[in-house]
């Protein structure tokens, strides 16, 4: 799960080099958190939370395939 | 666009001037064009009569840098491929191609249904995704439709007949006839099914990205029709 948020937002940010994700893991929901470079934020959230929404919606999928629940957070 | 620039060098030989024209433009041999304009001699015991070599070389450069459609398409199919690992996806393929100036990529062997979602939703995450990610690497716009199994022809097919039948039901009733929330892809679908009806009207309603289409029957129109009848 990490690694496929890690992926998408490194592809999406300008500074892939300040994308930090970390994932705790629960028993049955892992929280992902996301931190970006201040000026990429709007770049992970995108307009009206599209970008977020989609990660979001991409994450639940891969989470299902495990049964198992991710949430994603986006730190700011 | 093509860049051409020519630059003259002179040295003691056509080998040397080149190994100048390198140092000095900082290319490689095979990056510029060579022209040896005077091979240079070395005359006589090398001391009378002597020639400078003179070469001249053409370099040419593209900018501003404009990947081809090509790398459009390698690029995309890359980017679904490395998210469908992540997931991780076994047993996957994904079979890109260019269609109507849009980049569509098919996923085959997702027979689970995983990657298509409620309504399509993981597809058109995974769609919305890629854009991003291709658009970003191009910096100009190109279109990636993803699909999988089918989906958006299977979608395309099931909004049609519903549309249909949302406008004979709408004419019946002569009460306009509303879908549920569909994305503009969605109600595009819906408004283009009902376009060559004269007896009916549609129209979007709602704010944001996800609206209804409203089927209005046209009054006039029926009245008219019937009254020839």
């Amino acid at each position: 799960m990490k690694e496929l948020i890690t992926y998408i937002a490194k592809a999406l940010v300008d500074v892939p080099e300040e994308v930090f994700v970390t994932e705790i893991q629960g028993e049955q929901t892992s929280v992902i958190e996301l931190k970006v470079a201040k000026e990429d934020l709007g770049k992970v959230i995108g307009k009206q939370g599209r970008t977020a929404r989609a990660m979001r919606t991409i994450l639940s999928a891969a989470s299902t395939k495990i049964n198992k629940r991710s949430v994603l957070e986006i730190i700011e | 666009m093509e860049i051409t620039e020519t630059f003259e060098f002179e040295a003691k030989t056509d080998e040397e001037a080149i190994e100048k024209a390198c140092r000095q433009l900082n290319l490689t041999r095979d990056e510029m064009e060579i022209e040896i304009l005077e091979p240079g001699s070395a005359g006589i015991f090398g001391l009378v009569g002597g020639r400078k070599a003179k070469i001249k070389v053409t370099v040419s450069r593209k900018e501003p840098e404009v990947p081809e459609e090509e790398d459009g398409i390698a690029i995309a199919k890359e980017a679904l491929e490395k998210i469908l690992a992540l997931i991780p996806m076994e047993g996957i393929t994904v079979r890109a191609e260019q269609v109507d100036g849009a980049i569509v990529l098919n996923i085959e062997g997702d027979k689970s249904g995983l990657l298509i979602g409620r309504k399509g939703r993981t597809l058109d995450a995974l769609q919305f995704i890629v854009n991003k990610i291709v658009n970003k690497t191009l910096e100009r716009r190109a279109r990636v439709i993803v699909d999988s199994e089918d989906y958006r022809q299977r979608r395309r097919d099931f909004l049609t007949q519903m549309a249909l039948r949302m406008g004979d039901k709408a004419k019946k009733t002569q009460r306009p006839v509303s879908t549920n929330l569909l994305n503009p892809h969605d109600r595009r679908i819906v408004h283009l099914a009902l376009r060559e009806d004269e007896e009916l009207g549609t129209k979007g309603r709602g704010e944001g990205v996800l609206k209804k289409v409203v089927i209005i029957p046209r009054r006039n129109n029926v009245s008219r029709s019937s009254r020839f009848q």
